[in-house]
C-alpha cells in the first residue's frame, strides 16, 4: 500500500489532535445521569426520592386509582359508563381482588436507607431523619400488606443474588400476622423522636405516625378478638394468619394512647368553620384553606400539573360542564338510611304510612330529607340538595291517579328522556334523574357530594381537579379511640368522642346518654364513607361473610335506590307532591357475597414457585 | 393491479396451502377423569362452583394446581394427560371433615374414581309435597355423622332452575339447628314465594349448615311438579 506524503501529513496532524485532548475522556461523569454520591449527599435529591415513595403508597380505592370499586361494596352502585356494570354485578369477590405483594418498592426503600448510611456525608441528624422517614414509608407498606395478606416475610435490608445457582438464601417465610403488626407497630414508635417534619400535612411527622399505630393496632386488636371468636376462626398452624385473642387487649390499649396522644398534644381540631353544617362536613373534607383537621394527606396541585379525574367523571348529571363520563359513582338508599334523624330516631325514610297503605306526600322534594345527620348533606347530594348554587332537582317519572290507583310513568315519547315535559304541562323526568336504564345519570336517585370538587370547571376534560385524598383525619382518630376504649372497658370515654363527633353533625351537645359497639361502628358508617374504610372494616369485625351473605334476602347485600315521583291528579289536594318509592337499583343484579376465603387474599401461584417457603392462605 | 388467471390460481392455492397449516403444534389432554364425592356410595350434594378440588402432578418444573370444580350433584371432571396425579381437598372448603391425606390418581385413559370424605351430616330421604299449591312441605331427616359438630341450620330452597342454592334461589325456609334433632324425621314448610305462583315445576332442595364451615350440604336437586 502507497501513501501519498499528503495522506501521511493529514494522519500525523489528526493523532496530534486526538493526544491533546483530555487524558479523562473515558472517565467523564454522564451529564444526564445522578450518581449515588450526588443524589445521596443532595437534600433536594433525597427529598424527590421521598414524594416518589409517597405518591407509590398502596391503597385500595383512592381519588386516582381504583376509585370505581366503591361501586362494588354497599356504599354506592355504579352509574356510569355501561360497560363497567360488573361491579354491580359481582357474583362472588375474587380470591385476589385485595392481593398485594409490593416488594419492589420494599426494595426501593431498602436500598435507599442502605445508600444513606453508606455514601452520604450530610449530618447525623438529617440523615437520622430521612431514614427515619423512610423507615416510616416502609412500614406504612407492610401495614397495607398484612391488612390485605396477613403476614408477609419482613424484609428490611438489600437481598443481593451471588449468581452461584442456589437462590435459597435469598427465599424468607411468611412471618405470623403478629409479628407483622408488631414491626407495624415498634417501627412507628422507634422513629417517632426523628421524624421531624412539624406540622406537615404531606410528609410523615411524630403525629402521623402516631395516627398508622391508632389504626394498626385498632386492626390487630379486633383481629384478635373477632377471629377467635367465629365458630371456627380462620388460622394457619404457623400462626401465619389469626392472632391470639389474649394479644387483644394490648392492641387496643397501644392503639387508645396513640389516639389519645393525638387529641391532647397535636393542636388539631375538627372543622368547624361554616356555621351551615352540611357544608362543613363537606369542607372539612374537601377544604384546603386553614383545614385543621386533617392530619396526612395525598395532596394535588394544578400549578404542577397534578390533577386527577374524579369530580369529571363523578359529578351530578345535571351539573356537569364536560358532555361524557358524569355521575359514575351514585350513593345507594342503604346508605342514606344509615343517617339518623336528629332527633335521634332510625335513618329509615318515611315513604309509605304507618300502615302501608298509601304513600306519604311531601310539597318538596327535598322535604323527606329534613332534620338528617348533617353529614348526609356533606357526603351525599339527595334529590333537591343544591350543588355548586344550583339545586340538584330529581324526578324519576309522574303517579297519574286513574281513579283507583296510581299509574307510574316513567319514560317519554320525546327524546331524550331527561327533562322531558308530560302532557299536563310539568316535569316527567328531571335532567338529573333518576333513570333506570341510560347510563350517566344515576341509576339510584343520589349523587355523591363528598370529594366532588364544587370549584367551576372542575368537571371539565381542561381543568380537572384538584382536591386532596386523605388518608387521616381527626374524625377518624375519635372513632379509633372510641372503639378503642370501649372494647377496653372504657365506655365513658368512648360515650365523650362519639358525643363530640355527633355534635358537630348538628345532633347538640351530649346527644347519647350511652353507648353500644354496635353504635360506634355505625358512627364509623356515616363519617368515613367513602373513605376507603368499609371493607377493611368489615373484614377485621370478622362480619363481612354475614354482611355480604351472597343472598338476595339479605338486605344488606342487596342495594337499594329511592325515586321520587310527582302526583298527577287534578282537583286533589295531593297534586302536584311527591312520593317516593324505594326499590332494588335496577342495573344491580347480583348480591354481594363474601366468602371465608375472602379474609385473607390469594398469594400469587407465581410466588410460591419462586419460593415455596410462602405458605397459601386459607381456602385457597 | 391487474392479475391474470395464472396468477390468481396460484394465490388462490397458496392461500389453501396456508390456511390448512396446523399452527398449534401442542397435542391437548385427550383423557378424562370424572368422579363423585361420594359418603358411604352416595353421591353428596354441593352448590355449584363453591367446592373446588386440587390436582397435582410432581415432577414438573413448575408446580402447579389444577383447579377442578365439583358441580352440585357432586360429580367432578377434568381433561388431563395420562400420568400421575395426586388429588387433594381443600381445608375448610367443603361440608366435610379436613383430610390431609390425598388420593393418588393414575391415569391411563379415561377413568372414574369415587373420592370418599367424611360429611359433618347428611340428608335422609327428603321428600316433598304440595299443601294447597302454596306451600312445599319438605320431610327430611339430619343425621349427624361427626359427633362433635354443631348443626347451624337445616333449611328447604326453591328454585325455578335446577341450579338451586342457598345462593342462588328463588324462596327458602331456613330452620334454627336446636330446632332439628338430628336422626328423627323433620318437617319444613315453604311458602311458595309469588314469583313462582302459576308454574308447573319447581325445583326443591334440602341443605344443612354445619358451624363454622361455610358450605352446605344438600340432598339431590328434586323436581315437583305443582299446578
Amino acid at each position: 500500500m502507497r501513501l501519498s506524503k499528503i495522506t501521511i501529513t493529514l494522519a500525523v496532524i489528526a493523532g496530534l489532535i486526538m493526544s491533546s485532548c483530555e487524558s479523562d475522556w473515558l472517565d467523564r461523569e454522564p451529564p444526564n445521569i445522578l450518581l449515588d454520591d450526588q443524589v445521596w449527599n443532595d437534600p433536594g435529591s433525597i427529598t424527590g426520592v421521598l414524594s416518589n415513595f409517597y405518591d407509590r403508597l398502596p391503597a385500595h380505592t383512592t381519588l386516582q386509582a381504583g376509585w370505581v370499586d366503591f361501586a362494588a361494596y354497599d356504599e354506592a352502585t355504579w352509574s356510569g359508563y355501561t360497560g363497567n356494570d360488573y361491579l354491580n354485578n359481582l357474583l362472588t369477590y375474587d380470591y385476589g381482588r385485595w392481593g398485594l405483594w409490593d416488594y419492589n418498592l420494599i426494595r426501593d426503600i431498602n436500598l435507599s436507607i442502605q445508600k444513606l448510611n453508606t455514601y452520604s456525608t450530610l449530618s447525623e441528624d438529617q440523615r437520622t431523619q430521612f431514614i427515619s422517614e423512610l423507615r416510616f414509608i416502609r412500614a406504612f407498606v407492610y401495614f397495607e400488606h398484612v391488612k390485605r395478606m396477613g403476614g408477609v416475610p419482613i424484609i428490611t435490608e438489600e437481598l443481593v443474588y451471588d449468581f452461584s445457582g442456589d437462590p435459597t438464601y435469598l427465599q424468607f417465610p411468611r412471618n405470623t400476622e403478629q409479628e407483622v403488626y408488631d414491626f407495624v407497630i415498634s417501627e412507628m414508635e422507634e422513629i417517632m423522636p426523628t421524624l421531624g417534619n412539624g406540622q406537615s400535612i404531606t410528609r410523615a411527622n411524630r403525629f402521623i405516625a402516631l395516627a398508622v399505630v391508632s389504626r394498626a393496632a385498632l386492626y390487630a386488636g379486633s383481629i384478635a378478638k373477632y377471629n377467635n371468636l367465629m365458630p371456627s376462626p380462620i388460622s394457619l398452624p404457623g400462626g401465619e394468619v389469626g392472632i391470639p385473642a389474649s394479644a387483644a387487649e394490648g392492641y387496643f390499649t397501644k392503639s387508645l394512647e396513640a389516639s389519645r396522644s393525638i387529641l391532647q398534644e397535636g393542636g388539631y381540631a375538627l372543622y368547624n368553620n361554616n356555621p351551615d353544617l352540611g357544608e362543613n362536613f363537606y369542607e372539612a373534607i374537601v377544604s384546603k384553606s386553614s383545614n385543621s383537621e386533617v392530619l396526612w394527606v395525598q395532596d394535588y396541585l394544578s400549578s404542577a400539573d397534578k390533577r386527577h379525574w374524579f369530580t369529571y367523571d363523578n359529578v351530578a348529571r345535571s351539573v356537569r360542564e364536560d358532555n361524557l363520563a358524569s355521575s359514575a359513582l351514585t350513593p345507594i338508599l342503604n346508605l342514606v338510611e344509615d343517617y339518623e334523624y336528629l332527633d335521634g330516631s332510625s335513618g329509615e325514610l318515611r315513604t309509605r304510612t304507618a300502615d302501608g297503605s298509601d304513600y306519604i306526600y311531601y310539597d318538596n322534594v327535598e322535604d323527606i330529607f329534613a332534620n338528617k345527620d348533617a353529614r348526609l348533606y356533606g357526603t351525599i347530594i339527595y334529590p333537591g340538595a343544591p350543588f355548586r348554587g344550583q339545586e340538584i332537582f330529581m324526578q324519576a317519572g309522574v303517579m297519574e291517579w286513574n281513579g283507583s290507583g296510581y299509574d307510574r310513568i316513567e319514560f317519554a315519547d320525546q327524546q331524550p328522556d331527561l327533562g322531558s315535559v308530560y302532557a299536563d304541562g310539568g316535569v316527567l323526568k328531571a335532567e338529573a334523574g333518576p333513570h333506570r336504564s341510560l347510563q350517566d345519570v344515576s341509576n339510584t336517585g343520589f349523587y355523591l357530594r363528598k370529594y366532588v370538587d364544587d370549584t367551576p370547571g372542575a368537571s371539565t376534560r381542561g381543568n380537572l381537579s384538584e382536591v386532596w385524598w386523605v388518608r387521616f383525619r381527626l374524625g377518624e382518630i375519635y372513632l379509633n379511640a372510641a372503639e378503642a376504649a370501649f372494647e377496653l372497658g372504657e365506655s365513658g370515654e368512648a360515650l365523650g368522642y362519639v358525643n363530640t363527633l355527633r355534635e358537630r353533625a348538628g345532633f347538640g351537645a351530649n346527644s347519647l346518654a350511652s353507648v353500644t359497639l354496635e353504635q360506634i361502628r355505625h358512627e364509623r358508617r356515616v363519617e368515613l364513607a367513602f373513605e376507603d374504610h368499609v371493607v377493611w372494616d368489615y373484614k377485621r369485625w370478622r362480619v363481612a361473610h354475614l354482611k355480604w351473605s351472597g343472598s338476595t334476602e339479605n338486605p344488606e347485600s342487596m342495594a337499594y335506590s329511592l325515586y321520587p315521583y310527582r302526583v298527577v291528579r287534578p282537583g286533589d289536594p295531593r297534586d302536584g307532591k311527591f312520593v317516593f318509592v324505594k326499590e332494588v337499583v335496577p342495573r344491580f343484579r347480583a348480591p354481594r357475597f363474601f366468602r371465608l376465603g375472602n379474609y385473607y387474599s390469594l398469594i400469587g401461584q407465581n410466588i410460591i414457585d419462586a419460593n415455596p417457603k410462602i405458605v397459601r392462605n386459607p381456602f385457597h | 393491479m391487474k392479475l391474470n388467471i395464472i396468477q390468481s390460481c396460484l394465490l388462490l392455492v397458496l392461500g389453501f396451502m396456508v390456511a390448512s397449516c396446523e399452527y398449534d403444534n401442542f397435542e391437548e389432554p385427550k383423557s378424562t377423569l370424572t368422579g363423585r364425592i361420594v359418603y358411604e356410595g352416595e353421591p353428596l350434594g354441593v352448590r355449584n362452583q363453591g367446592v373446588q378440588l386440587e390436582l397435582w402432578q410432581h415432577g414438573y418444573d413448575l408446580f402447579q394446581k389444577i383447579p377442578v370444580y365439583v358441580s352440585q350433584d357432586g360429580t367432578f371432571s377434568a381433561k388431563l394427560f395420562n400420568g400421575d396425579y395426586k388429588l387433594t381437598l381443600i381445608r375448610g372448603n367443603g361440608p366435610w371433615m379436613d383430610q390431609t391425606d390425598s388420593l393418588d390418581v393414575s391415569l391411563s385413559g379415561s377413568q372414574e374414581i369415587d373420592v370418599e370424605v367424611n360429611p359433618y351430616f347428611t340428608i335422609d330421604a327428603p321428600s316433598y309435597e304440595i299443601v294447597n299449591d302454596t306451600i312445599v312441605r319438605a320431610n327430611f331427616t339430619v343425621n349427624q355423622i361427626n359427633a362433635t359438630s354443631t348443626l347451624e341450620l337445616a333449611a328447604v330452597y326453591l328454585g325455578r332452575t335446577s341450579l338451586t342454592d342457598r345462593v342462588r334461589k328463588e324462596g327458602d325456609e331456613e330452620v334454627f339447628g336446636e330446632q332439628i334433632t338430628p336422626g328423627t324425621p323433620a318437617t319444613v314448610d315453604v311458602t311458595i314465594p309469588n314469583g313462582l305462583r302459576g308454574r308447573g315445576d319447581l325445583f326443591v332442595r334440602v341443605g344443612v349448615k354445619t358451624l363454622g364451615v361455610e358450605e352446605l350440604l344438600y340432598s339431590q336437586v328434586d323436581n315437583v311438579s305443582i299446578n
